[in-house]
């Protein structure tokens, strides 16, 4: 009798699952929201803040050109390489800024971690396909745009 | 074909014999090939004689990366994005003995809110491992229903490790002195819902699985290893706790904050393949005891990081530290001489010791066995392969 | 942000469309027209009331709705008809593609997924249509060394005899294809020559795989053909004829499920056997034998064998509905006139619309409960599917020889000491004739 009860056990639950309720996603119209704003770090306290680690995004303001995030990101993805931008700032004197391939970028975020000046965070932003790899390149001009992120949908569980 | 000394005795004449040629004409030599939907990365050569098994070999080394060799050319916190890519479901596992040994080697100790928070992704990653496995025995043995309900469940722990880490998978979230972020602002009440949630779908687990009549009698008393066997091959893990050894790193060498945690080291003595598809479902619900424990006694203030900076020397010595991952035994064994990049770094994972075991069992059981006792080696080829 | 499309051009539009509407006019022009010419020199047309049937005549009476019902009726009672619409292969392969994509849908609502849904505006309807293209535009690969004539032939003659057991079931009264006085007896003949299919086709595949895959074929289907057999030998016993309608007929008192409980539970899991049906599906077991005697068929033999499979899957259900459930037999709940008063009344157009000399109350009641009976026992065997793995080949053949033979025996005992003790049977207490 033990396997008849097994398969009447195995039937049950399987025949309850037709009527419950599924936290599939229609991906494009619908997507999922993020907390926070994306990952940063706090180079006085040494510590991150918690977010998703999407696209990063630079403040021209800030950055001072010390090449930090490119000789940290070497030894991982070598995704980082500075280039020299026209743009004149006070704190910036040999006018370079960083510039990310993200065919190469893991996501890792310990560039961000290395950035001493908090010039380098990361956003909520990875829809980032494109159709030739050059476009995959971003220089600093397109790293320092806001992102528009506009998921609000939540994940309710049954 | 009863003790191991005869098992090995048989795989070697056979050995011999093919590769002296003079194969007997009722063999037929089966490939299950990397390029197969039951073998992962992975190639098992064997011989069959009917429908019965004579002779298994696993041949291995089709992902081998060399991640060995490419640490000795980064320094520390470069040398965690590669590292943890061998199993990138269970990535903070992986990380955690690296973690301990190189704080060992530099001197440093974590913040004990930093040793929670680590110990919390650690046993969420191992819930996170231990589904994905759950559901590929699921496919393996042909239930396509036990593949999508483990692979659905997955989803809410990722998105929880979303949140606190930034990653769905591969967190680059434990680094030497602790964790590199915060827990976010609601990061306890999701936890304890999610926990909560995933409970109730364990119990669904176990009553059309486990309880299965069909998959009973395919698993019990199918792929025996007896105690004394399994501690001579020297398997690890969830695969040797089913052959009635209680033995944990967790509880044997605590390491961090589990020596105030309060949880049982899961055994069962029946030793053959229905055990060790059932410890690591086991596991999970000790995971989802031990988590609530974490949140309950985590201190609410505290740095979560000790702040060390970015090149930071080692000390000349050598050290050896394991942690308890989904699979089994890791351990780092880490050789410094007084740099800022490690001179040789060696990582022993439980896959590479359980797939040792595979021509055992093999050998005299099955073809239609293979499936189940291969999988229930609990064996992650990337990992074996580094 | 960074991508790339190409631009777009009105004139370039306009020329692709001017483009294709040549391509059409050609193609029209070339090949069809001749085809049309030819068949009407060289094929004479059928009689009708009298009358050849132009295609004048045809399009004339389309429009006069009082010459249109003749001519439906007339085609609706030749053979070709019941050969390929309505209970043979047509209606068959409707029900085949319907219970494919109820399938995945089920099973997707079961595994707390959604299934198929972008293929169509609604729920995915039209993914059997987009996976019948897809399957139509892959190349058939033939692997080296193997057997072509029998590589090629197999799944035609999979198809062919998977029809042909459709062609042996009772829609309703009168409604069967081929009316053979041993019909039960040619059913499962007919049903005896898919293990050799199987085998020849893994055989011709020259590769591992396959061969194993059709050796455990093999097995399978010939060690669940006895408990088949035996399970339907009481039903035969009680109604005294082989011929399937007979059979159904004989069920208007009770249905033979009351008295031969085991009987259908053992046919029902023989079964799903014979169809490879998960928890049966060692001849296809994909982790261990890549897809098992299917491994080497791609493109459009694939989704032959799939067709060949869906109609063997309506056929046994068929079966199980004549032999156990009572056929076509239920409550009459369709009125005798479609529109009251409509065969008496003067405007042809209602004489269409009510289907006048079409419709037959008993034939459609016959119908509808046939197809709720068909639904029931294929949602069950669908439902069986989702909550159990594969089986192991030993397992197997034991169920098969001993377990299910043993229970038929059981029933059949029970059946032939009620039939000695005058309860059922002609001339006993509850008389089926």
């Amino acid at each position: 009798m033990n396997t008849a009860t097994g398969f009447i056990k195995a039937l049950q639950s399987g025949t309850k699952h037709i009527v419950m309720k599924r936290f599939t996603f229609r991906y494009p119209e619908e997507k999922l929201k993020f907390t926070g704003d994306g990952y940063q770090f706090d180079p006085k306290k040494g510590v991150g803040i918690a977010g998703t680690r999407g696209r990063h995004i630079l403040f021209h303001d800030k950055c001072t050109g010390c090449q930090l995030c490119a000789i940290a990101c070497e030894g991982i993805a070598e995704a980082i390489t500075m280039v020299k931008v026209d743009e004149q700032w006070k704190q910036n004197k040999k006018s370079i800024m960083p510039q990310i391939d993200y065919g190469k970028c893991v996501f890792c975020g310990l560039c961000v971690d290395a950035c001493p000046f908090y010039a380098l965070y990361m956003t909520n932003d990875y829809e980032l396909s494109a159709y030739t790899k050059t476009h995959l390149i971003y220089t600093p001009a397109q790293l320092a745009v806001k992102p528009k992120y506009d998921g609000d949908v939540e994940i309710k569980m049954g | 074909m009863s003790t191991l000394d005869d098992k090995i005795n048989e795989i070697n004449r056979l050995a011999i014999q093919i590769t002296k040629d003079n194969d007997d004409d009722r063999l037929m030599n089966l490939s299950i090939g990397p390029q197969h939907p039951g073998s992962g990365h992975f190639r098992i050569v064997i011989k069959v004689d009917g429908d019965y098994i004579v002779y298994a070999d696993p041949d291995i080394g089709y992902v081998h990366r060399g991640e060995e060799k490419m640490s000795e050319t980064r320094n520390f916190i470069q040398n965690i994005p590669h590292l943890e890519r061998p199993v990138i479901h269970d990535s903070t596992n992986i990380i955690y003995a690296y973690s301990l040994a190189i704080e060992e080697l530099i001197g440093i100790n974590p913040p004990r809110r930093g040793q929670f928070v680590r110990a919390i992704a650690a046993e969420l990653d191992r819930i996170v491992y231990t589904t994905y496995w759950l559901a590929i025995y699921g496919i393996f043995l042909g239930h396509s229903t036990m593949f999508m309900w483990p692979t659905g469940d997955r989803e809410l722990i990722i998105d929880l490790l979303e949140r606190l880490t930034g990653h769905r998978v591969t967190h680059a979230f434990s680094v030497p002195g602790g964790v590199r972020n915060d827990i976010p602002y609601n990061f306890k009440e999701k936890c304890l819902t999610q926990i909560n949630y995933f409970e109730k779908r364990l119990k669904e687990y176990e009553d059309i699985f486990y309880n299965n009549p069909l998959l009973r009698q395919r698993t019990e008393g199918v792929g025996i290893m007896s105690k004394e066997d399994a501690i001579k091959l020297g398997v690890t893990g969830s695969v040797l706790r089913a052959s009635g050894v209680p033995y944990d790193i967790r509880k044997v060498e605590p390491y961090d904050v589990y020596d105030e945690i309060d949880f049982k080291v899961q055994y069962m003595k029946s030793c053959d393949t229905f055990a060790r598809a059932y410890i690591p479902y086991l596991d999970m619900k000790e995971s989802c005891h031990i988590i609530r424990q974490l949140l309950d006694k985590m201190p609410d203030e505290g740095s979560v990081r000790e702040k060390i900076v970015g090149n930071v020397k080692a000390q000349p010595g050598e050290t050896y530290r394991r942690v308890e991952s989904g699979r089994g035994a890791l351990g780092y064994y880490i050789i410094s001489d007084g740099g800022t990049k490690p001179y040789r770094l060696k990582i022993s994972t439980g896959s590479f010791r359980n797939i040792l075991a595979l021509p055992f069992l093999l050998v005299g059981s099955k073809l239609g066995d293979m499936p189940a006792i291969y999988w229930a080696l609990n064996y992650w080829p990337i990992e074996a392969d580094r | 942000m960074g991508s790339l499309t190409p631009d777009f051009r009105f004139g370039n539009f306009v020329g692709s469309i001017v483009w294709l509407v040549f391509v059409i006019l050609a193609l029209v022009t070339l090949l069809i027209l001749p085809i049309i010419f030819f068949t009407l020199f060289y094929i004479p047309l059928p009689e009708v009331d009298g009358e050849v049937l132009t295609p004048y005549l045809f399009f004339s009476m389309m429009v006069d709705p009082s010459r249109t019902l003749p001519i439906v009726q007339f085609f609706v009672h030749t053979d070709l008809f019941r050969a390929a619409v309505f209970p043979g292969f047509g209606f068959a392969a409707l029900i085949a593609a319907a219970t494919i994509f109820v399938e995945r849908k089920l099973l997707a609502k079961m595994q707390l997924r959604v299934g198929p849904l972008y293929a169509g505006k609604v729920e995915g309807i039209f993914q059997l249509l987009a996976d019948g293209l897809k399957l139509l535009t892959k190349e058939i690969i033939v692997p080296s060394g193997a057997d072509k004539p029998i590589f090629w032939l197999a799944p035609i003659m999979y198809v062919s005899t998977a029809a042909a057991v459709v062609a042996l079931i009772p829609v309703a009264s009168g409604w069967v294809v081929a009316d053979v006085d041993v019909g039960l007896i040619a059913a499962f003949a007919i049903l005896g020559f898919f293990p050799l299919i199987a085998l020849l086709f893994s055989w011709a595949s020259n590769s591992k795989f396959p061969f194993i895959g059709g050796l455990r074929a093999l097995h399978q289907m010939i060690a669940f053909e006895i408990p088949f057999f035996l399970s339907a030998l009481p039903v035969v016993i009680m109604s005294s004829s082989l011929n399937l309608s007979d059979i159904a007929r004989s069920q208007n008192i009770f249905w033979n499920i009351f008295i031969l409980p085991i009987n259908a539970f053992v046919f029902f899991i023989s079964s799903l056997a014979e169809l490879e049906r998960i928890p049966f599906d060692l001849p296809e077991a994909e982790s261990e034998i890549v897809a098992g005697w299917l491994t080497e068929t791609t493109g459009m033999m694939y989704g032959l064998i799939q067709l060949g499979s869906y109609l063997k899957l309506y056929a046994l259900a068929g079966l199980f509905v004549v032999l156990f459930l009572g056929g076509w037999s239920g409550p009459q709940i369709f009125p005798p006139e479609l529109i009251p008063g409509a065969h008496d009344s003067n405007f042809p157009l209602l004489q269409m619309l009510a289907l006048d000399g079409l419709y037959n109350p008993v034939t459609v009641n016959g119908i509808f409960w046939f197809l709720i009976k068909i639904i029931v026992v294929i949602l069950l065997m669908l439902i069986v599917r989702g909550i159990n793995p594969r089986i192991r080949i030993d397992i197997l053949l034991h169920t098969g020889w001993y377990k299910l033979i043993v229970l038929t025996f059981i029933n059949l005992f029970v059946v032939l000491m009620l039939i000695y003790g005058g309860i059922i049977g002609p001339g006993g207490l509850i008389s089926t004739r």
